[in-house]
């Protein structure tokens, strides 16, 4: 039937073309000048002179940033594994609540996001920092516990010495995980909505406990979901400045640190370029990769990108 | 919800912008901004004013709208650098932009800048001759007028400290204050003070000296708590640190809050700074933008900013007008002999600037 | 079998409940510090001095401040309303179809996620000062379409990627039985695809909001004289924090 062909290449066009042409028109084309600026060398001081040069990419594969970028990847993929530990549960939850409750949760969760990343990770620093809030409840207890303590006859607790919870890396994983929870809650709620609850129920019919259902029957539903999310998490968490800017210490310096100092302080673009888009060509990398790891099987899995 | 939110926060604004949009209708809607020559014969009654945020007097942009009719539409930028980024592709419309004194010989050296009709600014009379005089980023203020200056310094918590911190060797050289300083974490700033301390000028170029600099902070690095994004001040009020490093007008702030802090400007002598006030090439409304410096530096206009941002003023005939407790501030007008140690830094081109973001670079990895 | 749960009552485990409650702290606590701080008389946070609401009094008599929020929300707004589409169409199109060059069409959708904020920031800049000028007096909210085209840019994506994981759940089956029975494609895409991708487009639409909401450096480079936004008052409010005495409001 030559119309029901007709039909399908329609409708293949309407799915294609407002996609393709949104990324090639304004996404692409932008990005493209940059790409050729990381080939470039500067020309006083707002001109590039697009050379063809590799002296760009030869500087950002020297061992100081590449230790930089293996640095920040161990920081964002320890973000990404708490928010997967942490947003799991959650995720459970809010597919398993009552269709009320469902959007509620939903909401709770992202509420604190609406409210600017600059103001959060102020309320972070108010809430690690020395004299803050954590060390206040701590101190309180501490003192309490001193009380008791000389109340039943003992020697009292030392003098209260304030936890060191800012101004290192501890304080940027806190910091990372608290801005990137939703961006892993939110997929993994996504693919597990409605799951096909038979499933777990025949799993516990079968004897198996709740824990071993969670791992064999729950988590593979949730596989695409987890990719997704930890692709979400990753990949911006690698991207983050503003987090160690603020809360990190003197050796917490993450390559999109490096990054932003080429565009703005050291007015170097060709070389921020550059090392912009060696990250981008490992993403690219990692696709190729897994096209060619899932070449033969069938298509529609769906599974992550 | 998203919507429902939307919608309900809408009011306001979409009342403004019907508004607006009529206005625009009235005139005649004009789809191209490009044409900005055709209007300067008869500017519209408008200038784009990009500033620091609260960088103003509370009713200087008011006052100036009744003075002489034109509105002043005032938009933001944090950090110098980005004011620099933004503008090197293009002016997207601004007419008055303040950057800070390095950026000027940056933006003069990329033809960013529109030079200045000083006929035009007959209240340059007010500045004190010295901001005119010893300008080395701008020769003869071309380009730039002194808007508010500034020094680097150290900022302390007097009942923590054992003796006045006087030196920059504190901050750079010590391990007395192991784990209560803080330094800021801008390369130029940082490094260029250490210049200081080294006994070198902070427009010294040579690639020794930063490498001189580099082992010297790398070996303090354990000693120091923070790098700071020019937020110092919030944290030695917060007991975080208890010596900073910090712009003098910064210090003087949290002074008002604090009696324990004091500042000093060390005996080594350190990095001064201006904000100007600037007109950037492509502006759309010069003439107005002329008209608004020139109104800048009526001495009551200069107090009233004064007032507000409690900044040093070169505008000597706004100064005059302030309070003794201003005046006498020895945080905001440091003494003469040390402040005679202190030096504008120059633009010293991208090579040096290259090699200051790569020993930064090696100094946070190291 | 007294211990075993039905499935759907996961949620009355106390376990669960004690999880989500310590997430809902560690999400809200500091917020509500700050909040509780919003009321107090010293102007840098830190000491506490005392009640006030003249910091209220002084947020809502900004209307710089409301009009850079006004702004953000209207950007949001159409931004996660075009993002949705885009994003969704994406996500079908990479789950159903297999055509030329489909590897390099996934990587380019996967791109804005990867390119550091900075650098698509500086992209945008140059797109919208050298190849595509827009122009800045335009009415509102047209002045916006440069930020709105932006923030679509680098939103959708991460729609696409939440629609097409949800996709792997779906049964194709049934949108072939509903073509058996007599759907066209529109409404077997209408009547069956789209309501199992509802909850994709849920989350999908809270992540572009959110993300659009929040962004600061794409919008600065991609913002004209007429165009503050929320973030970027905020930023310039906070990171240059010199004069407390006339800031508004330093929590918003």
């Amino acid at each position: 039937m030559a119309t029901r062909t007709q039909e399908r290449r329609l409708a293949f066009l309407a799915t294609a073309l407002p996609p393709i042409a949104w990324v090639v028109v304004f996404f692409l084309a932008p990005l493209a000048i940059v790409w050729a600026y990381s080939f470039g060398q500067n020309q006083g001081l707002t001109e590039v002179d697009i050379s063809g040069t590799f002296a760009n990419y030869a500087r950002a594969l020297q061992p100081l940033y590449l230790g930089i970028f293996a640095k920040s990847i161990f920081v964002a993929g320890i973000t990404t594994f708490l928010c997967l530990v942490i947003g799991f549960p959650v995720a459970l939850s809010i597919v398993f609540a009552s269709e009320r409750w469902r959007a509620w949760i939903l909401l709770l969760i992202m509420l604190p996001f609406w409210t600017n990343l600059l103001i959060r990770t102020y309320a972070l620093i108010a809430v690690l920092r020395t004299q803050g809030y954590v060390n206040f409840t701590l101190e309180w207890f501490w003192n309490q516990g001193s009380w008791l303590m000389t109340l039943v006859g003992l020697e009292p607790l030392g003098d209260f010495t304030p936890l060191q919870l800012l101004y290192n890396n501890f304080a940027v994983v806190f910091g990372l995980v608290y801005v990137h929870l939703p961006f892993m809650v939110l997929p993994l709620y996504a693919a597990l909505d409605r799951l096909d609850k038979s499933l777990i129920e025949a799993s516990l019919d079968l004897g198996a406990g709740h824990i071993r259902t969670l791992f064999l029957i729950v988590v593979p539903l949730a596989l695409p979901g987890i990719v997704s999310g930890i692709i979400i998490t990753f990949v911006p968490a690698l991207g983050a400045y503003l987090t160690p800017d603020l809360l990190g210490g003197p050796d917490s310096q993450m390559i999109a640190n490096v990054i932003e100092r080429q565009f703005k302080k050291a007015n170097d673009w060709p070389f921020g370029a550059a090392l912009s888009f060696l990250l981008m060509y490992a993403t690219f990398a990692a696709i190729a990769l897994r096209v060619y790891l899932t070449r033969g099987k069938p298509t529609a899995d769906g599974h992550g990108i | 919800m998203s919507d429902e939110r939307t919608k309900s926060l809408f009011g306001p604004h979409s009342r403004r912008s019907i508004l607006k949009g009529l206005g625009a209708a009235a005139v005649g809607i004009t789809l191209t901004s490009k044409n900005y020559s055709a209007w300067a014969a008869d500017e519209e009654k408008k200038l784009n004013f990009y500033n620091w945020d609260t960088y103003i007097g509370e009713t200087t942009l008011e006052d100036f709208a009744d003075a002489s009719g034109i509105d002043v539409n005032m938009s933001l930028f944090a950090t110098n650098d980005e004011l620099f980024a933004k503008l090197r592709a293009g002016n997207p419309g601004y007419d008055v932009i303040v950057p800070g004194s390095e950026f000027v010989e940056r933006m003069i050296q990329a033809d960013l800048l529109e030079p200045l009709d000083h006929a035009k600014i007959p209240n340059m009379k007010n500045i004190a001759p010295e901001f005119i005089e010893d300008a080395p980023f701008d020769p003869g203020r071309k380009y730039s007028l002194p808007y508010t200056w500034l020094v680097i310094g150290i900022g302390y918590r007097k009942s923590k400290v054992k003796e006045v911190p006087d030196s920059w060797e504190y901050l750079f050289n010590s391990d007395q204050y192991k784990g209560r300083i803080a330094v800021m974490s801008d390369a130029s700033e940082l490094f260029r003070n250490c210049f200081k301390y080294l006994g070198k000028s902070i427009n010294d170029d040579s690639p020794e000296l930063i490498k001189e600099a580099e082992a010297m902070l790398i070996k303090q690095k354990p000693n120091i708590k923070a790098f700071h994004e020019d937020n110092g001040q919030d944290l030695l009020l917060s007991g975080e640190v208890d010596l900073v490093m910090e712009y003098n007008g910064d210090i003087a702030q949290i002074m008002t809050e604090d009696d324990d802090i004091d500042f000093i400007v060390p005996k080594e002598g350190a990095m001064k700074q201006q904000d100007t006030l600037a007109i950037p090439k492509g502006a759309p409304h010069p003439e107005n933008a002329l008209k608004f410096l020139n109104f800048i530096f009526e001495p009551e206009v200069g107090a009233e900013i004064t007032k507000t941002i409690l900044y040093p003023s070169p505008n000597a005939a706004a100064v005059a007008l302030m309070p003794d407790s201003y005046k006498d501030n020895k945080v905001i007008f440091p003494p003469a002999d040390v402040m005679a140690k202190c030096e504008y830094p120059r633009y010293l081109g991208p090579e040096f600037t290259r090699l200051l973001d790569e020993a930064m670079t090696r100094l946070r990895a190291a | 079998m007294a211990t075993r749960r039905a499935p759907l009552e996961y949620n009355r485990a106390w376990q669960m409940k004690l999880w989500l409650l310590v997430v809902f702290f560690f999400l809200y606590a500091p917020l509500l510090a700050l909040i509780v701080f919003s009321f107090n008389d010293s102007k840098r946070n830190i000491v506490w001095r005392g009640f006030t609401l003249k910091y209220y009094e002084k947020l809502f008599n900004n209307d710089d401040l409301l009009i850079a929020f006004a702004n953000s929300l209207t950007i949001a707004f159409f931004a996660t309303l075009i993002s949705l589409v885009i994003g969704a169409l994406a996500g079908i199109l990479l789950w159903r179809y297999r055509f030329f060059g489909k590897t390099a069409v996934e990587g380019a959708f996967t791109l804005p996620i990867v390119v550091p904020e900075i650098c698509m920031g500086v992209s945008m800049l140059l797109f919208f000062t050298r190849v595509l000028p827009w122009p800045n007096d335009l009415i509102w909210p047209f002045s916006l379409g440069s930020i709105i085209i932006a923030h679509v840019s680098f939103c959708f994506p991460f729609v696409a990627l939440v629609v097409r994981a949800r996709l792997a759940s779906f049964n194709t089956e049934q949108e072939e039985a509903a073509r058996d029975l007599g759907a066209n494609d529109w409404q077997a895409f209408r009547d069956v695809l789209l309501p199992h991708l509802k909850p994709a487009l849920i989350a999908g639409a809270l992540l572009a909001f959110t993300l659009s909401l929040d962004d600061f450096v794409i919008t600065f480079f991609t913002s004209g004289p007429d165009t503050v936004t929320f973030p970027v008052k905020v930023y310039s409010m906070l990171r240059f924090s010199v004069r407390p005495k006339s800031t508004p409001h330093r929590r918003c």
